[in-house]
């Protein structure tokens, strides 16, 4: 599915006021200051999004993955490489960097990608005026491939992924990123109609 | 209500009755406000804190640095629908409690908490914080880590003292980071010098220079362990500044708590002692002193091979003098060697040279006496006089051999493109009608680096040495021909008869050692159907005064063969002859060849 330049205009505003939000936790939780950025947003086909994926991060991947609910209902995960998560766990934890996760580094990540997901969830939730509710996230680390098919076996209706290359900037270092969110058509649809609404209101 | 329903509230007051009484993590509610509205049995246990004494107070008042410890925020967003994670890498702990696993040490126990909105029907209603104990994962987690951090360290260590090539100069370097990774404050490394039984300080780290001046050198008299530590007792020292036995003044002195001293054995020899030192702990952990003991013995190792290799380098080094001295004794005896023989070229040249004129006179006289004085003297006389004229003869021939053989061997050589057809043509033609009529040559020869007067006189010596060792009533037959031999081939020469240089010979710059040895060669060849040479002669026969087995039924001075040898030495090539006796010989002259040869 494509968005219009304007739909992905606003959807990028959108998520920026959201990352602006998770930043300003970010920055207060670690005492250091941290941008979030959000070079590129597009909605996908919930078939093509894997080999999407594929091409942009691979090989093990950390992800941090999120249920919500309410007017709308689908799943908000946060995919790291494992350098990126790696890096981002020695940036915010000062601790020395070893070669894999351990069970504190993938709390920090599960930390941090909570705080990111709620933020741009958080914008959903305040675009169609509901109250969201959101499940525990947890970790899994694994290929794009299966973290793709465990999300699609929980919910045969998910049919569209929204995908958000993020940025995080610490500390003189870049850490990139995916959020993904994945939606049914209905509640695509809902959120497409809300947003036109928002360009409505703010364009006047 | 109905039965369902009744039944369902009933498990949903045993599911909070099982969180409230038996959960392993903490939980807590609060409502709105965050005052406290659930505190269940795994809190009170762990807080000390009755439900009773908490229910209906303010969070903030049971956690008064909740804000310091950036945690409202969570509690906020809770408020507001979110779910919060809270980790222990970055918060410690949500609620400060004693930690009660077995063996750890932390001050309070690690947490991670998941903070949660309370909700119905998109009503929020307060939020709930479950508390998880960490503290046991942490603290293996911790000791993973340092002995990570250990493991890195020794690795780190281990390669640097074994690529160094002196591992002497990088011990500090290498040390002051085992120091400060270890939590140690000072190390000490001394060399042992066992010719006056010393200790020498070699380096030292985290020590003040006047500290450093105290044991700058130690004898092993004022170590009572001396003898253990020879064997590999590794010296460990604690609570020193509460210890007043005076062998520790020094150590009081330095400040040091604890330390631990590190014989460096090799095998069974002691080559050094290692220190660390602490100034704040007043104790050293085993797990630390196996590390480093571990060092002690990878630097004793490296020095032990730094040692190894000086002392080879050393006899390498006198080995190298010794060739040196042998070869300059090789060099100055050939010179000294080349002069006597030059000297004696020159001495049988002058007598050469000065018995021609008294021989000739003789000879001439003998002549004389014999054509003149026939009549007057008695016949005896006269055969007398014969034989004189006859050795007079001789002895003429021999005295211009050995002119001709000292002119090839002392005379200044230049080497040049020749054409070998035409230096045989003309040498033949120089020997009359009666030597051409027996020598059949095979044209073309090929062209050769040589020297036109000295080929001429081998080719002109090996014919008339054919010509003259022919069998009695058989005229004599010389064929010539030329072949290219490949260079490489030459190492495989399995010529009987081919000549082993003389053993007075003395390879001379542009002979034979300094030519290339990939250059092509050329051999020519001489085949005669004379009476041949036994296998025993063809090794001497051209060695100079040397003749063939048969040489005595045939007049010669032994000589001519030995000019062949030498010039051809002088040219940068060889000879050699092959045989079988009765059956001719083949005599071979191999020159150095030129590119266009055909």
């Amino acid at each position: 599915m494509e968005l219009s330049t304007s739909q992905q205009d606003t959807l990028t505003e959108l998520i920026n006021i959201g990352y602006a939000r998770a930043a300003g936790a970010l920055s207060d939780l670690t005492g250091h200051r941290i941008t979030l950025a959000v070079p590129e947003v597009a909605i996908h086909e919930i078939e093509k999004i894997t080999p999407l994926l594929q091409e942009v991060i691979d090989g093990e991947i950390t992800s941090v993955n999120q249920f919500f609910g309410g007017s709308i209902t689908g799943n908000a995960i946060l995919l790291l490489d494992k350098s990126a998560a790696l890096l981002l766990n020695r940036l915010l934890t000062d601790r020395p960097q070893a070669g894999t996760l351990d069970e504190s580094a993938r709390e920090v990540i599960i930390e941090v990608g909570n705080i990111v997901l709620n933020a741009c969830l958080g914008v959903f939730g305040n675009l169609l005026q509901v109250q969201m509710s959101f499940s525990v996230p947890h970790l899994q680390v694994d290929d794009v491939e299966h973290i793709m098919r465990s999300i699609r076996i929980q919910d045969q209706t998910f049919r569209y992924a929204m995908m958000i290359h993020t940025r995080f900037h610490l500390r003189a270092s870049d850490v990139s990123g995916y959020l993904v969110i994945i939606l049914g058509m209905t509640s695509l649809e809902r959120v497409l109609v809300e947003l036109r609404r928002w360009e409505e209101r703010e364009l006047g | 209500m109905n039965r369902a329903q009744e039944a369902n509230a009933q498990l949903q007051a045993a599911t909070l009755e099982w969180i409230d009484r038996s959960a392993p993590y903490g939980v807590i509610a609060t409502d709105r406000d965050l005052q406290v509205c659930s505190w269940n049995h795994w809190m009170e246990r762990h807080s000390g804190l009755e439900a009773k004494d908490v229910l209906g107070r303010k969070l903030t008042e049971l956690i008064p640095d909740l804000e310091e410890r950036r945690l409202m925020p969570q509690l906020q967003r809770a408020l507001e629908g979110e779910v919060n994670v809270v980790s222990t890498a970055l918060h410690g702990w949500f609620i400060p409690l004693t930690p009660v696993a077995h063996g750890v040490d932390f001050p309070f126990m690690k947490q991670t908490a998941r903070i949660s909105p309370l909700m119905t029907r998109n009503q929020i209603h307060g939020v709930i914080i479950v508390i998880e104990d960490v503290s046991q994962r942490e603290w293996q987690s911790q000791i993973l880590a340092r002995q990570h951090a250990r493991d890195e360290i020794l690795a780190w260590a281990l390669a640097h003292l074994i690529e160094a090539e002196d591992p002497r100069r990088i011990t500090r370097e290498v040390f002051c980071k085992v120091a400060e990774h270890l939590d140690f404050e000072a190390y000490l490394l001394h060399l042992y010098e066992p010719e006056n039984r010393m200790f020498s300080l070699h380096s030292a780290g985290g020590m003040e220079p006047e500290h450093e001046e105290l044991i700058r050198t130690f004898s092993t008299r004022v170590i009572p362990w001396f003898s253990e530590m020879k064997e590999g007792l590794v010296l460990l020292r604690e609570n020193v500044q509460s210890s007043t036995d005076p062998l520790f003044e020094n150590a009081r002195k330095f400040g040091f708590h604890a330390y631990v001293v590190i014989p460096l054995v090799a095998g069974s020899t002691l080559l050094g002692l290692l220190c660390f030192a602490t100034r704040t702990r007043e104790t050293i952990t085993p797990g630390e002193t196996d590390l480093l003991r571990t060092i002690g013995q990878y630097l004793a190792v490296a020095l032990n091979r730094e040692k190894i290799d000086r002392e080879l380098r050393v006899a390498q080094e006198k080995l190298n003098e010794h060739a040196h001295e042998l070869e300059q004794k090789v060099a100055d005896r050939t010179a000294s060697l080349k002069q006597i023989i030059a000297e004696l070229q020159t001495f049988s040249y002058t007598i050469a040279h000065d018995l021609r004129a008294p021989i000739r006179a003789l000879k001439g006289y003998c002549e004389v006496l014999v054509e003149d004085y026939t009549d007057h003297l008695p016949a005896e006389a006269i055969a007398i006089v014969s034989r004189l004229r006859n050795s007079s003869v001789q002895m003429d021939a021999l005295t211009r051999d050995l002119l001709e053989f000292s002119k090839v061997s002392r005379q200044d050589l230049t080497v040049g493109a020749l054409d070998l057809s035409q230096v045989v043509t003309d040498t033949i033609a120089l020997g009359g009608a009666r030597l051409a009529a027996c020598v059949t040559v095979q044209d073309p020869l090929h062209s050769v680096l040589a020297n036109r007067t000295l080929v001429v006189q081998c080719v002109s010596n090996l014919l008339q040495n054919s010509v003259k060792f022919c069998k009695p009533g058989i005229d004599p037959a010389v064929k010539i021909w030329s072949e290219l031999v490949q260079p490489n081939a030459r190492s495989g020469e399995t010529d009987t008869g081919e000549f082993s240089r003389s053993r007075y010979a003395i390879s001379e710059p542009g002979s034979q050692g300094d030519t290339d040895s990939n250059a092509p060669r050329v051999r020519l060849w001489f085949e005669d159907n004379g009476i041949g040479i036994s296998r025993e002669a063809q090794g001497k026969v051209f060695g100079i005064f040397e003749r063939g087995d048969r040489a005595g039924e045939y007049e010669g001075t032994g000589i001519g063969l030995a000019i062949v040898s030498r010039a051809m030495e002088r040219m940068g090539g060889r000879c050699g002859v092959q045989s079988t006796p009765g059956d001719g010989r083949r005599f071979w002259l191999e020159f150095r060849g030129i590119a266009s040869t055909p």
